[in-house]
């Protein structure tokens, strides 16, 4: 049992080694397929990350961590510091446009399946960058301490507090634990902007020597982008800070309620399904999608990395795009009838998903039936990533 | 198959007690998160951020003669925090009601049974994600602005609605005064012990939990 327990390390040691060596962060392997603008897609990745961190490090000169403060230091950077709009711009749009990246990216990686094998590593760390993403936005727009900003961080933190109503886990009070140690306290207060301010810097940072360290180490090169593109980015950015100043909202008052209340827009779909779900399953929702995700490398064995070679995969993900697209659409124009909605959606969820298992049923059959017909059948090239779209 | 060869087994045993070790010292550091007073007094990380709230006069019983009226308030809550002042003061938004009926207060979870009467005051942060929720006079205004409602016939009068994702409570439902009657909430607001004082209604305690 002991020896199995060792060949079970060693083999998980030999995974990992094989991965780390074919570790790809920003596409910086697939220089040749930048002809296609989607492989473009991870240096730009790169890109706007060091400008919102360059740019993030200038705003801490003018920006004040506390209740009273933040708002109004925030106006002064906006409004009287030369360049202070510039700034501020370059990184409220770089991160807006870090976080378009990352999701098209993933939604590339996962259409052309490049999450399979040797890709599995490359694809749980992209993952897991969003996610990052995400939690530095959120933290990061609390900042402001405009009405936006007070009620998304109230709401958000109180969804963990509903774990306490699972078995098990709920007895220890975990859930409110979580929500305790975001918040500093149980009220969005000076504890919770300190806080906010330590994660929203430290995420970029410590990604960023982890970065440093990979390209040490592979010795590649870190942006792979024309000067031309890179010109072209930092200049479009820095027009639409020009011609779009970021805006400010209204200061946080705690004793009212905006409506409609939101977010930003990349957490708009989820806040839509915070009105349709029962509080705990709004918590747990999001939670088995980031599982799905993570795990999807080794729930999918199937052989192709064409879309269509994998209809059931290829359906579950255009289902959480239309689902993102619809949901993000139906909070802007404040469209929820309680009563009515979420049995369709339930419905339709159910309906889709036995449609793709029976077209992944019918296509397995078809390529069995293929396979009996042709007994010697030309080995097919492997198709290349790029022409999974 | 062969079973553990020695070394294996010697790192295997080795590893389990450093392991453990290291958990023991480094669980206690978690403290380090821990936001509120007194670190050392207690393992549960919740149980000592009780709040103390300031008596607070709600309303007048002479504005409150008519049925469904109502009066907006603000209790101030004082939570445990390392702040110079040892303290965060937090608001609770509060709405008082004259209904038209008694109903019997929400109060078990201050040690008070089956008292009725037909005041009653509420927090207005939602106890679903802690948006601040509207006291509404007309429940067509219901219908209309928080996703679509229609009551039935008998639930047709003032109600409560939260703008944030829709909640509906009743809060003159006879049997469970703040009923949730739509939406994803998971329980009626939580409610304010209060005493009548000569004219004054004075608020004394505000029902613990979420998130203020």
């Amino acid at each position: 049992m002991g020896s199995a327990l060792t060949d079970l390390w060693n083999q998980i040691k030999e995974w990992l080694r094989d991965r780390k060596e074919r570790l790809d962060l920003f596409d910086e392997t697939k220089v040749e397929l930048q002809g296609n603008p989607l492989y473009l897609l991870g240096p730009m990745f790169y890109l706007f990350w060091l400008i919102v961190v360059i740019s993030g490090l200038l705003l801490m000169i003018w920006y004040e961590p506390t209740t009273t403060g933040a708002y109004f230091s925030i106006v002064r950077i906006q409004e009287e510091i030369p360049f202070g709009w510039l700034i501020r711009g370059l990184h409220k749009y770089g991160a807006d446009a870090l976080i378009i990246v990352i999701t098209i990216r993933i939604y590339r990686m996962y259409f052309a399946g490049e999450y399979k094998k040797p890709g599995e590593l490359s694809w749980m760390i992209a993952f897991i960058g969003l996610i990052l993403g995400m939690i530095s936005g959120i933290t990061g727009y609390l900042l402001i301490w405009n009405q936006r900003a007070f009620w998304a961080a109230k709401t958000v933190l109180t969804v963990p507090v509903y774990f306490d109503e699972l078995p098990i886990i709920g007895a220890t009070r975990f859930g409110s634990m979580i929500a305790f140690v975001f918040l500093g306290g149980p009220a969005v207060g000076q504890g919770a902007i300190t806080r906010f301010y330590a994660i929203h810097f430290g995420i970029s940072v410590v990604g960023l020597i982890l970065v440093e360290i990979f390209f040490q180490r592979t010795r590649r090169k870190r942006l792979n982008m024309s000067l031309f593109s890179l010109a072209l980015f930092t200049v479009v950015l820095s027009l639409i800070s020009w011609k779009l100043p970021a805006e400010m909202g209204r200061l946080a008052n705690p004793d009212k309620t905006p409506l409609p209340i939101w977010s930003d827009w990349y957490f708009l779909a989820l806040y839509q399904f915070v009105k349709y779900t029962p509080p705990l399953w709004a918590g747990l929702g999001p939670q088995l999608l980031i599982v799905y995700g993570l795990i999807v490398p080794f729930l999918d064995r199937s052989k192709g990395r064409r879309p269509l070679e994998r209809p059931f995969f290829t359906v579950i993900g255009l289902m959480a795009l239309i689902y993102f697209l619809v949901f993000t659409a139906l909070i802007m124009f404040n469209i929820a009838i309680i009563g009515r909605d979420p049995p369709i959606i339930l419905l339709l969820t159910i309906v889709v998903m036995i449609a793709g298992i029976m077209w992944e049923l019918s296509y397995r059959r078809s390529q069995v039936q293929a396979a009996q017909q042709a007994p010697a059948p030309a080995p097919r090239p492997r198709p290349s990533p790029a022409q999974g779209h | 198959m062969m079973g553990l060869d020695r070394r294996t087994f010697l790192k295997l045993a080795a590893a389990v007690p450093a392991l453990g070790a290291i958990a023991a010292f480094a669980s206690p550091l978690l403290r380090f998160l821990k936001p509120n007073l007194e670190p050392y007094e207690r393992k549960d990380f919740i149980l000592n951020d009780t709040p103390h709230g300031e008596p607070v006069v709600a309303a007048r019983l002479s504005e409150l003669k008519e049925p469904w009226s109502y009066k907006y308030f603000v209790f101030v809550q004082k939570y445990p925090q390392y702040t110079p002042e040892g303290f965060k003061a937090a608001n609770v938004p509060g709405v008082i009601i004259r209904l038209p009926r008694k109903v019997r207060l929400p109060w078990e979870w201050a040690g008070t049974k089956d008292k009725e009467s037909d005041l009653i005051a509420f927090s207005r942060i939602c106890p679903h994600l802690g948006c601040i929720f509207n006291f509404v006079p007309d429940w067509k205004e219901i219908t209309a602005g928080y996703g679509g409602y229609m009551p039935p016939d008998f639930r047709k009068h003032a109600l409560i609605g939260c703008p944030c994702h829709l909640s509906i409570y009743d809060p003159a439902d006879p049997g469970e005064p703040g009923r949730v009657i739509s939406g994803p909430a998971p329980r009626p607001p939580r409610s304010f012990v209060y005493e009548v004082k000569g004219d004054d209604i004075v608020i004394t305690r505000v029902e613990a939990g979420g998130i203020a």
